[in-house]
């Protein structure tokens, strides 16, 4: 559905639920309800005249409405609360268009504890990549990346902070200090440690860009890595007696506007543990060492990213298409996939 | 002497035994295939691009069409992927139901595979025989959820509808017929003497081979790997019920037609268990919110489907939508054993080991 | 040799079972209540508030609503309502989330024409589709909607 169609529609449910609160409705509603935060400021505008296309409608309550306005000195309580709701609405559209993840502000009046411990955990992570960068910092490890992904640092502490002033003003507004209880260790923690430690000893200190937990995942310990080191780090976790991840279980390729990446999930059979890495490419020339030569499950899968999104794996024996037919042009998940026939 | 030329044979795409739209180039040598080219993407719908712009109960029917030989494992992995994402909690009643539609499916799934592997080979009559069982659970599930192969049954939270009064006396009839009717099958084909000529000792690999080329369920197990994510990983309520893992011992294709056999009794075993816990009373449909938003994050999941290891990575931007949604298919990472496989093979070989690998070619192309 | 005759034993042994077979389409097939065919619309009760159409997975429903022509009441009534099924994949969500169950689904399949501009119904068809109309809605979007399950 596009999203002008979305707004439209959104816009006639308001004009059938309520009628009567026609005037703030509308502005303040409809930013709410889309949930693209980007797209507030362009749609505000075309919003307005076109609120008073429903708002013309020949329904009694609402031509009410407009004698309604005059009427509210009758009524001002209704009034005072109308404006507090808009004003509720606007501060919160203000906070929304400030952040990036907009979306937790409603999901965190359902569940604030959820959302102190998710803004805990992104703190927590961007204050360990920032130790980590700190202690780091003669090797370059750490600083290449930073130094690669500058903006993508600061929109996750921006986001960050973002997320904590909004907290700090909620527990100020709720009046209740919410204890700032230093973040429980996660349980995967030690593998974690143990993981990042092997691979500092035997492959190099630069290899690690960035190690954390993902909570969301059952504390799967992700590491993200370099390119170039990717192959080394897989031979030793597949041949390291403490480690032995034999089996991969999935390869995955994804595309965030910035660059694009894949993502393979490692699982040791024998032990159940999980591992995740994460290696990233630049989107003009992305090159990924390809692991064919660790885990032969690797083949179809990264013919099948390659396919996809066109990430080159050098090293791999057989890279051509497989889904779409061999002289396609283009690939189709990438974000900016035009495709030549919309229609088809 | 006889002069000999390579033949460069096509099989498939449409070929009754390819399991679906699958085409497989083969270099002939008399026989004997000597290398084997699977071509695919023939069935490419592109789920995964289209998810990006639904949300995910509109998801749902997609993935039922991905496996749609075991649409309620496909529609379950989506399910229990965003609900751990969101840490929702389901209502018991509605995971035992989900149990009871799951362990039914894959009796389901194993009886159509049993019947058009036999089929293949050559076997007319266990393939009526094996229709006939399921259409019995096609049709209990088309009491419970409105349709008969793309059932659009879970939802994040939940399950949509709840047995209608009487099908849990009808699921616990079913078991011991079904019971009745797995003994009768192994009397008709396990120890046919032709059909043990054609199938022990074609397809061996060892147990290396399979976990380096991240094979899953029964093709793994034929191997003695005893990896069973119903164990191994256990999700839904798995832990609460007693049940065995059939593991094999060659790695060929007779061990993986046994061991999908008795994973039916043990299915069958399992719902046993399952009807007689089942809660009397109860929700089928957890507190969900109105719109269903997983926080900013990513996750992988993988639960045991009849063909493998099914799993589903999630990465999500905290909107309605995902912003990429990638699906583990069994049969896409099964399948790329069968170049390696097919070296020295004849062709009527190839029907054997292709069909003992149990694909859907809905599931392999996505 | 024996596995044979152990096989041919149960084959002739089936010929005594009871037939499953049905006489379709002589005999038509009932379907139980909850299976989800062709769509049933009834215009009188639909308030035009387009959940359906936003929520369909494959973007199947137009439709239009217009004002009320009583200039007493408010709200809208239904235009043209038409369903592509060329792309309706018969998945249900369009009755789960309709708030006065203008729209459910009914007992019959056979669709098949031989015309794809055939496949285009609109509302008059939709709603002379009215055989075999299914009880049991489980409508989770309408306000008296049984939590939980279909009872």
């Amino acid at each position: 559905m596009s999203d002008e169609k979305e707004k439209e529609l959104n816009r006639q449910e308001q004009a059938e639920a309520q009628p009567g609160e026609q005037e703030a409705e509308p502005k303040g509603e409809a930013p709410a309800a889309e949930p693209a935060a980007e797209a507030q400021p362009a749609e505000a505008a075309p919003s307005e005249p076109a609120a008073a296309a429903p708002a013309a409608e020949p329904t009694a309550k609402v031509s009410a409405a407009a004698p309604s306005e005059p009427a509210a000195a009758v009524d001002p309580e209704r009034e005072a609360k109308l404006k507090a709701a808009a004003e509720a609405r606007a501060a919160r559209a203000a906070a929304k268009a400030a952040a990036e993840s907009a979306e937790n502000a409603e999901a965190a009046a359902v569940d604030p504890e959820r959302e102190a411990k998710l803004k805990a955990a992104a703190e927590a992570r961007a204050a360990r990549a920032a130790a980590k960068a700190a202690a780091e910092g003669g090797d370059g490890g750490s600083g290449e990346a930073a130094a690669v992904d500058p903006e993508k640092e600061a929109k996750v502490k921006a986001a960050a902070e973002a997320r904590a002033a909004r907290a700090a003003a909620k527990a100020a507004a709720e009046g209740d200090a919410a204890p700032a209880e230093p973040k429980q260790p996660s349980p995967k923690q030690p593998q974690l440690d143990e993981a990042v430690a092997l691979i500092r000893a035997q492959v190099g200190d630069d290899a690690i860009e960035e190690a954390y937990i993902n909570e969301l995942n059952g504390h799967l310990p992700t590491l993200v890595l370099k390119a170039e080191r990717l192959l080394a780090c897989a031979e030793l976790l597949k041949t390291q007696e403490s480690q032995d991840y034999s089996y991969l279980r999935n390869l995955s390729g994804v595309d965030y506007e910035t660059h694009l990446e894949t993502v393979y999930h490692l699982v040791s059979l024998k032990s159940g543990s999980d591992l995740a890495l994460k290696v990233k490419a630049d989107r003009e020339n992305p090159q990924i060492p390809s692991v064919v030569s660790v885990w032969h499950t690797a083949n179809w899968n990264e013919r099948e990213v390659y396919d996809l999104l066109g990430i080159h794996f050098p090293g791999h024996p057989d890279l051509r298409r497989i889904m779409m037919p061999d002289d396609w042009v283009g690939y189709p998940l990438r974000k900016d996939y035009e495709p030549l026939d919309p229609e088809v | 002497m006889i002069r000999t030329e390579e033949l460069l044979l096509n099989v498939g795409p449409q070929h009754p035994s390819t399991h679906g739209v699958f085409r497989i180039i083969v270099k002939l040598d008399g026989e004997v295939i000597t290398e084997a080219t699977p071509v695919m993407g023939y069935l490419h719908r592109g789920t995964e691009k289209l998810a990006e712009n639904l949300n995910y109960t509109q998801i749902i029917p997609y993935t039922d069409r991905m496996d749609y030989v075991s649409a309620m494992t496909t529609n379950y992995v989506l399910c229990h992927a965003v609900e751990t994402m969101m840490g929702l909690e389901v209502p018991e009643r509605a995971e035992y139901m989900r149990l009871i539609v799951m362990e039914l499916q894959r009796v389901a799934s194993h009886l159509v595979w049993w019947g058009t592997y036999l089929l293949d080979i050559g076997a007319m009559s266990p393939f009526l025989f094996a229709f006939r069982d399921r259409e019995i659970i096609i049709n209990l599930f088309n009491e419970l959820c409105g349709a008969r192969l793309t059932y659009n049954y879970m939802r994040v939270g939940g399950v949509k509808w709840d047995a209608p009064p009487g099908w849990i006396e009808k699921v616990r009839d079913f078991i011991p017929y079904m019971e009745g009717k797995l003994d009768e099958y192994h009397r008709l084909v396990s120890g046919n003497e032709i059909f043990l000529a054609r199938i022990k000792g074609i397809g061996k690999y060892d147990a290396q081979t399979a976990i380096d080329y991240g094979l899953s369920g029964a093709n793994l197990r034929s191997t003695g790997v005893d990896w069973d994510l119903r164990k191994a990983k256990p999700y839904s309520l798995y832990s609460r019920f007693e049940f065995d893992v059939p593991l094999g011992k060659n790695g060929d294709c007779y061990d993986r037609y046994l061991i999908r056999l008795e994973e039916i009794r043990q299915s069958l075993r399992i719902l046993k268990q399952a009807v007689e816990q089942f809660p009397s009373s109860g929700d089928v449909m957890g507190k969900v919110p109105r719109v269903i938003r997983p926080p900013a994050g990513e996750l992988y999941v993988g639960i045991e489907s009849p063909r493998g290891e099914i799993g589903c990575h999630i990465v999500s931007k905290g909107k309605a939508e995902p912003y990429r949604l990638k699906f583990r298919r069994p049969s896409f990472v099964n399948l790329q054993i069968l170049p390696k496989l097919l070296v020295g093979e004849t062709m009527t070989n190839l029907i054997t080991i292709l069909g003992g690998i149990d694909i859907v070619v809905g599931e392999v192309d996505c | 040799m024996k596995g044979l005759f152990k096989g041919l034993g149960v084959t002739l042994k089936s010929l005594t079972d009871k037939k499953v077979t049905t006489s379709y389409p002589d005999v038509p097939i009932t379907m139980p209540d909850r299976y989800r065919g062709i769509q049933h619309f009834e215009p009188d009760k639909c308030i035009v508030c387009n959940q359906c159409a936003r929520i369909c997975p494959t973007e199947c429903i137009t439709l239009v609503g217009k004002a009320n022509p009583d200039p007493e009441k408010k709200g809208k009534v239904i235009d043209t309502y038409d369903i592509n099924f060329e792309i309706c994949i018969l998945c249900d969500l369009c009755t789960e989330v309709c708030p006065t169950e203008a729209i459910v689904m009914t007992g019959n399949f056979e669709l098949a024409s031989y015309s794809r501009d055939e496949l285009f119904k609109d509302l008059k068809w939709l709603d002379e589709n009215n055989r075999n109309v299914r009880q049991d809605n489980n409508n989770i979007g309408a306000p008296n909607a049984a939590k939980g399950g279909a009872k």
